[in-house]
């Protein structure tokens, strides 16, 4: 019922599946990251693929809240008098941002997927 | 002879067809897309042992044909159909060429079922990430495909023993 | 999955370097919020990140510069800037830095072009608005609309031929005590087409700009294999919210694209949003477009137009661009409909 090569074939098959897994795992980068700083310093760098929400408070209680939902990154609620951040569309590609500029916290994509827009005017 | 054999032919489809349907109702645990249990799989290599190899092609098309205009949408035929070609013809392959059982020849079964799949999600969605999917992929048609083997072996032993397609020539 | 497409990204890039002539620069972005009370951008390519880091500091430094003279709000120690010349409206000339004098110069001259659409002069009637939309913004609940008269009043002090430009005593002079200046229309620009002029001569051969999102792109793109490609630039879609972030992607080379838009600055009092172009000749924001954006190569004059064909009608708007060599527009109407220059639709990427 069950020949030789049967055994082989799946045992080949196997041995297949476990080099392209060990090729993929050791050739894995870091994955999109979303980087968030607070007046140029780092304030914390959170996973793209990690669906959160996440509070940022200053030093003066003000705060700004970022939440990533499905790889997309928006700013969902903060205190600034313009909420411009708020109003921002959500970003996903390489390099993209949200700036709050009243709080000047920066919301930034690192390592993510390139896009086909360099810049945009506004 | 020719009728007996559009009777089973025809009890065939409507076996693949139900265990189609019986296996969309199962739940895969992985969220993996190309994985499958194959249970109608059992069925094409019933007919690929019991009829022959261009009446197992067929039985597949019309397989896929009939459950993705009933439960499926234009996409989820593309997806079966490239799956269940390229795992017909790698079965009817290791089958002419004598040097593996109908486990082996099931686990290429599962093997290609699953690639093929893949392959064509890859084209479709034009994301060469699909490819990460791979190990899994074999994993599991190797899993399913054993299984189904043994059973589908099984199956093939006892219906011979009934002369179901007695006087076949193959 | 997500999290496993950098990989062969990566792979995938690698590979076309190493099969073609393998680029030996890299690409890097940076970005700063100090300067003009907006975000900054710089994109561009170096040998490393230590080179590009470099670049960066010494386009800070240069910007710097024009920032702080042609500040309307602060003071710095040491310089006379703009504030200085306004704070001495009516009382005595102020000898400036010759960039103050280039500044006022070019929007002398961009003022006549424009049918005084763009008019550095209105700066008693901006600083009305400004003060109005800053409460506003402020305090929602108590935003109100500036009164007319008031407006009209301070519209009398806006006359461009009051501002006495001594070129060789470096010396700039308001007449009108009541009168001050606000170059805010066209500075950034300005700075950012200066600044790109002196980055360049210091070897930054291929880059980009962006100062609050007045885009003036140097030299080229590098391709994966290292070909030269033009810089992809979007043009933001005015409804802010919504899932398109751009409505077009203009191929750009060597240079600029500015859009003036309502979206960008605003306030609310009941219920309507008063954005900040304000149109010198009704001296109130002008309604008749969702944004108007210019491409040329020389990014102050991108500026200064994009705010004047802003306030114009469609009419007298075309005919502005099509008498300009080299320049081209795109407006978006309130009805979301679009218009654009003879030349304009070149630069969209299919």
């Amino acid at each position: 019922m069950i020949k030789r090569n049967d055994i082989i074939l799946g045992v080949v098959a196997l041995l297949v599946a476990l080099a392209f897994y060990l090729f993929f795992s050791l050739t894995k980068s870091d994955g999109s990251k979303v980087e968030i700083t607070v007046q140029g310093e780092v304030y914390e760098t959170l996973e793209l693929s990690q669906d959160q929400s996440f509070l940022i408070t200053l030093e003066n209680g003000e705060y700004n809240t970022v939440v990533i939902e499905d790889g997309y990154v928006r700013m969902s609620e903060a205190d600034c008098p313009d909420k411009l951040c708020v109003k921002h569309n959500k970003i996903h590609y390489n390099h993209e941002t949200i700036v709050c500029l009243p709080h000047k916290v920066v919301v930034e994509i690192v390592n993510g997927e390139a896009n086909t827009v360099d810049l945009i005017a506004k | 002879m020719k009728t007996k054999k559009i009777a089973v032919f025809g009890v065939l489809i409507a076996l693949a067809f139900v265990l189609s349907y019986i296996e969309s109702l199962i739940p895969i645990p992985v969220p993996i897309p190309g994985i499958k249990l194959g249970l109608a799989n059992l069925v094409v290599m019933t007919g690929l042992y019991l009829v022959g190899e261009k009446e197992a092609f067929v039985l597949s098309l019309v397989r896929i044909l009939l459950v993705s205009f009933t439960f499926g949408s234009p996409s989820t035929f593309l997806f079966s159909f490239a799956g269940g070609v390229l795992s017909c013809l790698c079965m009817i392959l290791l089958k002419r060429s004598n040097l593996f059982g109908m486990t082996g020849v099931s686990i290429a079964g599962g093997i290609a079922h699953n690639v093929g799949q893949i392959l064509i999600a890859m084209l479709i969605v034009h994301n060469v990430m699909m490819v990460y999917y791979l190990p899994f992929l074999l994993i599991s048609g190797v899993l399913t495909g054993f299984a189904i083997g043994l059973v589908g072996s099984l199956i093939i032993g006892n219906l011979k023993k009934y002369h179901v397609m007695q006087g076949k020539g193959r | 999955m997500r999290k496993k497409i950098g990989t062969i990204a990566l792979v995938v890039s690698l590979i076309l370097s190493m099969t073609a002539c393998a680029p030996s620069e890299k690409r890097y972005e940076a970005s700063f919020l100090e300067l003009f009370d907006t975000v900054t951008t710089v994109v561009g390519y170096a040998k490393d990140e230590e080179t590009f880091t470099e670049y960066t500091q010494m386009i800070y430094d240069y910007m710097e510069e024009y920032h702080q003279l042609y500040d309307i709000y602060h003071d710095y120690e040491g310089i006379n800037n703009i504030k200085t010349i306004n704070d001495n409206a009516g009382i005595l000339p102020v000898k400036v830095d010759q960039k103050i004098i280039d500044l006022l110069l070019e929007s002398k001259e961009i003022e006549k072009i424009t049918n005084h659409k763009m008019n550095v002069a209105y700066g008693a009637v901006l600083k009305v608005w400004h003060d109005y939309r800053t409460e506003g913004i402020e305090s929602p609940e108590m935003a109100k609309l500036p009164p007319l008269e008031m407006l009209r009043e301070m519209s009398e002090h806006t006359n461009m031929n009051e501002i006495v430009i001594n070129e060789e005593e470096s010396t700039v002079f308001l007449s009108d005590p009541e009168m001050s200046l606000d170059v805010g229309a066209i500075a950034k620009g300005y700075a950012t087409e200066m600044t790109a002029n002196y980055i360049e001569e210091q070897g930054f051969e291929n880059g980009m700009i962006s100062v609050g999102g007045n885009v003036r792109t140097i030299g080229h793109k590098v391709g994966e294999g290292g070909e030269a490609l033009a810089w992809n630039v979007g043009i933001q879609n005015p409804e802010v919210e919504s899932e398109m972030t751009t409505i077009h992607i203009l191929e750009l080379q060597d240079m600029s694209l500015v859009t003036s838009g309502v979206y960008e600055r605003y306030y609310t009092v009941d219920g309507k949003q008063y954005h900040h172009i304000i149109d010198p000749s009704t001296l109130l924001p002008s309604e008749e477009y969702q944004s108007v954006s210019i491409v040329c190569q020389d990014s102050g004059r991108a500026d200064a137009f994009s705010t004047a064909v802003f306030n114009m009608s469609l009419e007298e708007g075309k005919q502005l661009i099509e008498s300009q060599k080299d320049t081209e527009a795109f407006w978006i109407l309130n009805d979301g409909s679009f218009v654009y220059s003879s030349g304009f639709e070149q630069f969209i990427k299919e």
